[in-house]
């Protein structure tokens, strides 16, 4: 290697550990708070999937979630909500690869486990007008009291316009693929949790 | 490293918004085009983003030019970019976390954009710092322009919003073209604009 490489390689070294580091002190310094946005935007999807919330600052919906709310390891991924200290329901987390990008978000399970009391979504990233639709309340509305199935797939979403029976809601027109993998998503998170509960003996 | 002799700064500027403009002329950057303009929100932010990174690339590149070995500049551009973009996503993450959902992975991928590249590869290595950020800022500037043009008129025909306000009539009355907020509406739009901006000057083209 002649002295004009070592200079290359040497150079390409101090410039990388340059950069590297004022990412990484830059990224460092603002982790609590990158953290914190993430923390606060599933709180508020745990709140608003039940319904049952009113706040008006980020403050409050820290203190109603952090009041009602905990996780315990004998529901796996769950988090318990309790009302007077009685078991009101279960907020399950779920996601998976939408049409796009991930959609995240969270079901309101009632605390005997057949019902839904709602959902709501904390990361979508949908074709907006379409499937990014799916985080509008008219379509999140359907599911608050949706029965679900003890046998086969718990839910089902069907076309604008059929008639709907237990377990099933109308998906959105000009939206299928995103329907079809939000159907495929909560039907394989519900399922599966539900499952292990049952097995358990804890529903 | 060769410096050329500098570019009167309103030439800068002409060539940036309008003779060199990176879409309608040289054609660059139609990834980003074609995915953040459904909404005119988003491609605000994600041109302000891109304008920042590729004025500040390029101010970056034509500091460390005298230094830079020829045969690993481009590394060192690259590296320089996506210091700029990590530096933009981490701004967004902590300051503005809905949007930073919004715009998913496409934040990221201004380091792949070619205008930042184009710039830092085509003037900033070979101009001093100053005329290098005020080219990438200018090169941004009309990036930024023509896709606000294609962005109101997607979200406008596709959805009757502008920003995410109800327009008059298009809202009402307008049957919403859906395929304007889908990709292929970006393409049809794009297409368009670029016809009519090189229709304007047809001589130009020509040569």
């Amino acid at each position: 290697m002649n002295s004009r490489s070592f200079y290359a390689v040497g150079y390409m070294f101090l410039v990388t550990a340059f950069f590297s580091t004022l990412i990484i002190g830059f990224a460092r310094g603002t982790q609590t708070r990158v953290q914190a946005n993430e923390r606060l935007a599933f709180e508020k999807a745990v709140l608003t999937a039940f319904g049952t919330f009113s706040y008006n600052t980020d403050a409050e919906v820290n203190r109603l979630f952090e009041g009602h709310f905990a996780q315990s390891p004998e529901y796996g991924k769950a988090w318990v909500y309790k009302k007077d200290g009685v078991l009101a329901g279960f907020a399950l987390p779920f996601e998976g690869k939408g049409f796009w990008a991930p959609i995240k978000g969270v079901a309101a399970v009632s605390a005997d486990g057949r019902t839904l009391q709602g959902l709501a979504f904390y990361e979508v990233n949908e074709t907006p007008g379409l499937g990014a639709r799916i985080v509008e309340p008219f379509f999140r509305r359907q599911f608050e009291g949706l029965q679900l199935r003890s046998e086969g797939l718990p839910l089902e979403l069907k076309p604008e316009g059929t008639v709907l029976s237990e377990g099933q809601v109308h998906a959105i027109s000009g939206a299928t693929q995103t329907c079809v993998r939000l159907e495929a998503i909560l039907n394989e998170q519900l399922k599966d949790w539900l499952d292990m509960m049952r097995r358990e003996g804890r529903l | 490293m060769k410096t050329a002799s500098v570019k009167p700064m309103q030439e800068i500027i002409r060539d940036g918004l309008w003779k060199d403009n990176p879409i309608f002329r040289q054609i660059l950057g139609i990834c980003s085009t074609l995915a953040v303009t459904n909404l005119v929100l988003n491609t605000f932010v994600m041109c302000t983003a891109l304008t920042l990174v590729t004025a500040l690339s390029c101010w970056t590149v034509s500091l460390l030019r005298s230094w830079t070995p020829r045969n690993i500049r481009m590394m060192v551009q690259t590296l320089i970019i996506a210091f700029y973009v990590i530096i933009v996503d981490v701004v967004l993450k902590a300051y503005w976390p809905d949007m930073s959902r919004s715009l998913g992975p496409y934040v990221g991928l201004i380091i792949t954009n070619c205008i930042v590249m184009g710039r830092c590869e085509a003037f900033a290595g070979s101009n001093p710092p100053g005329a290098a950020f005020w080219d990438g800022f200018f090169n941004g500037l009309g990036y930024s322009a023509v896709l606000l043009v294609i962005a109101v008129i997607r979200e406008g025909l596709g959805m009757g919003t502008f920003c995410g306000w109800p327009l008059p009539y298009f809202s009402t009355h307008w049957d919403k073209w859906i395929i304007m907020v889908m990709p292929p509406g970006g393409f049809f739009v794009l297409a368009c604009v670029i016809w009519a901006c090189r229709s304007i000057r047809p001589r130009e083209v020509k040569q």
